[in-house]
């Protein structure tokens, strides 16, 4: 089952091309099919007011249900191509996960919050949008490009981690990973 | 062509680099590793690659810093900073650089909560400088969230495409060159690279270097910085 799973997730990197899943590797090293990885400490980040979202805080990742994060910014094309699938995955799956979009731009310093919303508005996003001003989650979670994604258990443990856009069918895929235990 | 760009570079070995001995040396700061250093010896040795490695001196380069105005010299670095040094250019357009920038923006905030930003600097030097000019390395630091404020982040930009290709090649055993970038749609050009981050401590010795920077793992390289810097 693992086995398949990796072998699907590296095709599907492969038939990306030149984009950011190519250039950043993909899978990190830490995740190279090992069997325990070690549960992620949680950061707690704050929430931004914007349409499925709001004005809060969020600890990632939950520590009691499986959580999807996908990494992105305003100034990420790939990222805008990506917000439809997320939307389908969102309407499909994202019941039985905690599932959040998370920006590690500056929102509110460098960033103004209007910016973020503005942005989420016009990709329809509708679901949970928070920010890592001091990209603490970002490390450990070890992000490379935009867009980013990863799907952790209810332990905490990374199951699916990746970059580059992708296909409802794969992020649902990807997050369902999460799920099995 | 990247893969290319990166088996030349290895293939490019031996005679810039100078190899330091790694066992039985007596360091100054730290125990059982090269001379000078504070960190032991990397688990992977990397003495044969054309790039600096553990152990090296730190490339003296000197080069404008376009939003200070400020000539930021790694030499003149040297009794005060500990560096983390890596090379990009903004219109970057697949994610290696965000990668990279991610990860020093990272060390830079760490630094930050924990007191010793003044002891680190953060140099970005752009290979890109036709591109990359005050305005749009500005820009790119806020999108990005680069605290400018903090005085001890530079981006470096050489006074010329040329002049910066050869201080890559010169200077970091770096292979840069220009190449069309039709596959893309907002660019004429890019430059296949290696993403390379290099750690070194405030005597301007290498620590560590990072080959696959983008790829390396965020707290490991904040990890290893924190301990160069707070020795």
């Amino acid at each position: 089952m693992r086995r398949r799973h990796l072998l699907a997730g590296l095709a599907s990197v492969g038939a990306l091309g030149g984009a950011g899943a190519v250039a950043t590797g993909g899978v990190p090293d830490a995740l190279g099919g090992g069997d325990a990885p070690e549960p992620i400490e949680p950061v707690t980040l704050d929430t931004i007011e914007a349409p499925g979202s709001r004005d809060g805080e969020v600890t990632l990742p939950a520590p009691d249900r499986p959580t999807f994060v996908d990494f992105f910014a305003t100034w990420c094309k790939p990222c805008v191509e990506q917000m439809p699938d997320l939307a389908e995955a969102h309407d499909r799956i994202g019941d039985e996960a905690l599932f959040v979009s998370v920006t590690p731009q500056d929102v509110g310093g460098s960033v103004s919050e209007e910016k973020v919303v503005n942005w989420w508005r016009e990709n329809d996003g509708d679901w949970l949008v928070a920010a890592d001003v001091t990209t603490a989650l970002a490390a450990r979670l070890n992000v490379g490009g935009y867009p980013s994604a990863r799907a952790i258990d209810a332990s905490g443990r990374v199951r699916w981690a990746t970059s580059g856009t992708h296909t409802t069918e794969e992020l649902v895929e990807g997050i369902e990973r999460a799920l099995d235990r | 062509m990247d893969r290319r760009t990166y088996l030349r570079s290895l293939a490019a070995t031996g005679a810039a680099t100078t190899t330091t001995a790694t066992a039985g040396c007596l360091g100054v700061l730290g125990a059982g590793g090269a001379e000078g250093t504070v960190l032991g010896p990397p688990e992977r040795d990397l003495s044969e690659a054309s790039h600096p490695s553990y152990g090296d001196e730190m490339p003296h380069i000197t080069v404008p810093d376009p939003i200070t105005g400020e000539e930021v010299s790694t030499e003149g670095l040297e009794g005060e900073r500990a560096v983390l040094w890596t090379s990009f250019y903004t219109n970057c357009p697949d994610g290696v650089c965000p990668a990279l920038i991610l990860r020093l923006r990272r060390a830079q905030e760490y630094a930050a909560e924990q007191g010793f930003g003044d002891e680190a600097a953060f140099l970005a030097l752009t290979f890109d400088p036709e591109r990359d000019t005050a305005e749009v390395l500005r820009e790119y630091a806020g999108q990005r969230g680069v605290d400018l404020g903090a005085g001890n982040w530079h981006f470096l930009r050489p006074e010329s495409y040329e002049r910066g290709q050869e201080l890559m090649d010169e200077e970091f055993g770096l292979v840069i060159e220009k190449r069309d970038a039709d596959e893309y749609q907002n660019i004429e050009y890019r430059f296949p690279h290696v993403g390379i981050i290099l750690l070194a401590n405030e005597d301007g010795i290498v620590e560590r270097v990072y080959p696959r920077g983008p790829q390396t793992d965020v707290e490991r390289i904040v990890d290893d910085f924190e301990r160069v810097v707070t020795a």
